[in-house]
């Protein structure tokens, strides 16, 4: 792959700093051509910019937008016209931008509001949406967002930089009822949203913070951009956003439709209208695909999923996610107050064997942190942790443990969690470690969701699912910071509290990369919690349904959907 | 009978009363509270008691249950926390969806069930009888979810003829919407056929035994018109009050089925209601369903009277 320096002087010659780096690094092979895309999207470089790099770094002129996974990607010439029928999770709760933190709502409000970016979970890429470049300053505390022009709500009013201060400074104000709370909290306060002009839009930061982009993402699935002004609790009856799409009815607990946006922005999408119907459970769903009542199920799991995901009727799409599951000991309690013991766990489990079991291979093993094989930061270098029996045993008789030890592991009932605790037990067993399983309903395990308040905070073991963020942030910050919210382990380690610091403020993915490093060793070293896998987000549609864009967080984006005869 | 309808109607009111009650306080001994089930389990604490002081689930107890009644004696039923939605039209498309299903249910077994019952009691001990029962009583243990999968696998997916959802798109005809709550109802069928067919079976063969029956075919009564003049009217009576009190469980119980046919009734209403601790939706749903439970009853007795002359006026006279 021959470069061509002078072509690529005179890019640089066009690029900031931290672009210059990046460039450095696809330069020098240390990066490669996805990741390129996906950390030069991050730092708000232009695709045409990020391509010409490419091109002049001798490459083919193939841009990481057309990589998405071949069931979903368009073939041929899309049909016009016709009616998608999708299956989704009924919304729990009120369609309401601010409150919604459930499957079902969270697909809704993707279907006629936009964000200011988009986390394309099939090109596992982050792509412009209604900002149309962001850049950070120097250090990564104020991140500065052009937005497009020309957008307007489906009730004609033009998009604004006030639309967007309005909706963030609603998200990010503790005195409303905002779930984005637990994305913004911290990171950004009211006051740091500010409009520099009217197409431009800055976030000041409570702390430099390298992956800031995402929080403002679809992956921040409550941040649509609602008109300045706006009464959240109306939204359900209008549902106004920017997108391809617009409202044409919703029934609580039935289903949704709506029809195509002819001004759309982007240009009206390909199908005339889209019809969701509600579900409350799985099965129904399944049946629905199978007797052809729906072309589309938004998302599944693989767990009595057998008989679509085994069949060439239908495409499934799987998106590797950081859906995960997170087994924490109380590193304050005996036995587990010795690292040993925790490592001990951890090695008596056969993941790959879990995968397949639990998963029916729709999932990606994990090494007992929280940096997800998705993570363009992850660092795969540190060693994957497999089972060892002998090991672990030998690690136990050291803490004092020769003949095992008895103890009790709490859980929720949700999705296949009671049977991966069966496994853990199993497992456990084979080291003489006995351990009792109390299965309890969410509610009841989650309780207040303080300490001393929660069954999952504070239980001695205690299994939770912790679902699909685009940054590996929170995971890092709540459950294993010493001052987190959820650390149900209740780990405190200074070290693993400097390196997150340093990880979260970190602009560029080669510092990134090498902390991430550091944090998966102590993570493995420590194992204040396991994490034996992540799992895929799943999507089913009929072989006839084209250009469905899915992510693993349950939404999906249907602008460039169709459905051939 | 006026009186006793009177009276009737005003211990109904003073049971509803206390349902409510009771429903309010068991409602408080759950787990959990609305404004985290609407946020979920990891929202900030700050956005929690925000949601809960918008919805006024942070007042005390009994200031909520004063709100809560008040109006709805004057006839509001106040909105849902779950939905931000008023609870009067979500409520009454649930009910009237249950209320249709259960008709389609009650249409198929009542005739199916008192024809099996009577044909069991006239061929009583024979093998036709032992077969009827046996179907029945095993049909009854059979819980709907997995009779109702076994249905749709058979005659929605593999033989393709009948619908596997029960609703229908809006503005459907009363045809189609039968046709789709056939095989909904086809569970229920089999769970109260069981029931329904061994009372009357029980009431045909006593109506069968008795001195009157014996005196009818011994004054020379076709078969026949002894077996509809003079058994069905008497064996009919147990049967209805099967009926009655299976009401209850036809409109309310059907969780399992309205969630397989992806049925929005009012029995997944309620339920859904409990577990968010969605209050105001699951007092109106939970009295709903005591008001169609005692007027069925209600019903049931004036029915009984009408066809019983022995017990009529019994309380008045």
């Amino acid at each position: 792959m021959a470069t061509d320096d002078r072509e690529l002087d005179a890019l640089r010659g066009k690029s900031s700093e931290l672009e210059n780096h990046y460039i450095d690094e696809l330069a020098a092979g240390r990066l490669s051509r996805r990741q390129f895309m996906r950390k030069g999207a991050v730092i708000g470089m232009s695709t045409t910019m990020m391509g010409a790099i490419l091109a002049a770094c001798g490459g083919a002129n193939s841009v990481g937008t057309s990589s998405a996974s071949s069931s979903a990607s368009a073939s041929g010439t899309p049909t016009k016209g016709g009616t998608l029928k999708l299956a989704t999770q009924a919304p729990s709760a009120a369609v309401n931008p601010l409150t919604v933190a459930d499957a079902g709502g969270l697909c809704m409000l993707a279907q006629t509001g936009e964000f200011l970016a988009f986390d394309d979970n099939l090109a596992l890429q982050l792509k412009p949406m209604l900002a149309t470049a962001w850049k950070p300053s120097q250090n990564g505390a104020v991140w500065t967002f052009s937005l497009r022009q020309g957008v307007k709500f489906h009730d004609g009013s033009p998009l604004t930089a006030d639309d967007v201060v309005y909706t963030f400074q609603q998200l990010s104000n503790t005195k409303n009822a905002s779930n984005a709370l637990s994305n913004l909290g911290g990171v950004v306060t009211p006051d740091g949203v500010k409009k520099v002009d009217a197409s431009t839009v800055a976030f000041h930061l409570e702390a430099p913070n390298g992956n800031f982009p995402y929080l403002v993402s679809s992956d921040n699935y409550n941040a649509i951009i609602v008109p300045k002004g706006y009464d959240y609790g109306n939204w359900q009856k209008t549902f106004i956003g920017t997108g391809p799409f617009k409202l044409k009815s919703y029934t609580q607990n039935v289903g949704a439709d709506f029809i195509a946006n002819p001004t759309y922005w982007g240009g009206a999408p390909h199908l005339d209208s889209t019809a969701f119907t509600f579900y409350t459970s799985q099965q129904p769903q399944i049946l629905a695909l199978q007797g052809g009542t729906v072309d589309v199920i938004v998302q599944f799991v693989a767990q009595g999923a057998q008989s679509i995901l085994n069949n060439t009727q239908y495409a499934i799409i799987s998106l590797k996610s950081s859906n995960h599951r997170e087994l924490s000991m109380r590193n304050d309690m005996t036995p587990f107050t010795d690292p040993r013991v925790r490592q001990a766990i951890a090695l008596s489990l056969d993941r790959p064997g879990m995968v397949q079991a639990l998963l029916t291979g729709k999932g990606q093993v994990g090494n007992d942190s929280p940096f997800a094989p998705k993570f363009p930061s992850t660092n795969t270098s540190v060693p994957q942790r497999t089972q060892d029996i002998a090991k672990a045993k030998q690690l136990l008789s050291a803490a004092g443990h020769p003949n095992g030890f008895s103890t009790t592991l709490t859980t929720e009932q949700y999705e296949e969690i009671p049977a991966l605790a069966q496994v853990i037990a199993e497992a456990a067993s084979k080291i003489g470690v006995t351990i009792k399983l109390k299965v309890e309903n969410q509610t009841d395990y989650y309780g207040k969701a303080t300490y001393g308040n929660s069954d999952w905070l504070d239980a001695i073991m205690s299994l939770v699912d912790y679902g699909d963020r685009g940054v590996p942030n929170v995971f890092l910050e709540s459950p294993l910071s010493s001052g987190g919210p959820w650390n149900a382990a209740r780990f405190h380690n200074k070290t693993y509290d400097g390196l997150v610091k340093q990880y979260v403020a970190a602009v560029d993915l080669q510092t990134q990369k090498t902390l991430a490093g550091k944090i998966e060793s102590l993570l493995l070293q420590e194992t204040p919690i396991v994490i034996p896998y992540f799992i895929d987000g799943l999507t089913a549609t009929t072989s006839t349904v084209h250009g469905v864009n899915p992510t693993a967080l349950s939404a999906i984006f249907l602008k460039d959907a169709y459905k051939t005869a | 009978m006026l009186v006793f309808i009177l009276k009737r109607v005003g211990l109904g009111l003073i049971t509803l009363w206390i349902l409510s009650v009771i429903v309010f306080f068991a409602a408080q001994v759950l787990p959990g509270d609305p404004a985290r089930s609407i946020l979920g389990p990891l929202a900030a604490p700050s956005a929690v008691t925000a949601l809960s002081h918008q919805l006024g689930t942070d007042k005390p107890v009994i200031e909520q249950y004063w709100t809560w009644i008040t109006h709805f004696v004057t006839g509001n039923p106040g909105n849902s926390y779950q939905y931000q939605a008023p609870i009067g039209p979500l409520l009454t498309t649930a009910l009237v969806n249950s209320l249709k299903l259960a008709a389609v249910a009650f249409i198929l077994v009542v005739p199916l069930g008192i024809i099996g019952g009577v044909v069991a009691a006239l061929n009583i001990g024979k093998p036709l009888d032992r077969v009827l029962s046996v179907f029945g009583l095993s049909a009854v243990v059979i819980p709907e979810l997995v009779s109702g999968i076994i249905l749709i696998l058979i005659f929605g997916i593999w033989l393709n003829v009948l619908p596997i959802e029960a609703s229908t798109p809006p503005g459907s005809s009363i045809g189609t919407q039968l046709y789709h709550l056939i095989l909904p109802a086809i569970p229920l069928v089999l769970i109260l056929f069981g029931y329904i067919q061994q009372m009357a079976r029980a009431g045909t063969a006593e109506a069968l035994a008795s001195d009157y029956a014996r005196t009818a075919t011994l004054k020379g009564l076709p078969r026949g018109v002894m077996i509809r003049r003079h058994i069905l009217r008497n064996s009919l009576l147990p049967t209805i009050t099967v009926i009655a009190t299976q009401t209850g469980y036809l409109i309310g119980g059907l969780v399992l089925v309205e969630t397989l046919f992806h049925y929005n009734g009012i029995g997944s209403l309620i339920y859904n209601a409990a577990n968010n601790k969605d209050f105001p939706m699951l007092e109106a749903g939970v009295l709903t369903i005591g008001i169609v439970y005692m007027v069925a009853t209600l019903s049931a007795d004036i029915l009984y009277s009408l066809l019983n002359p022995r017990i009529r006026y019994q309380g008045v006279e």
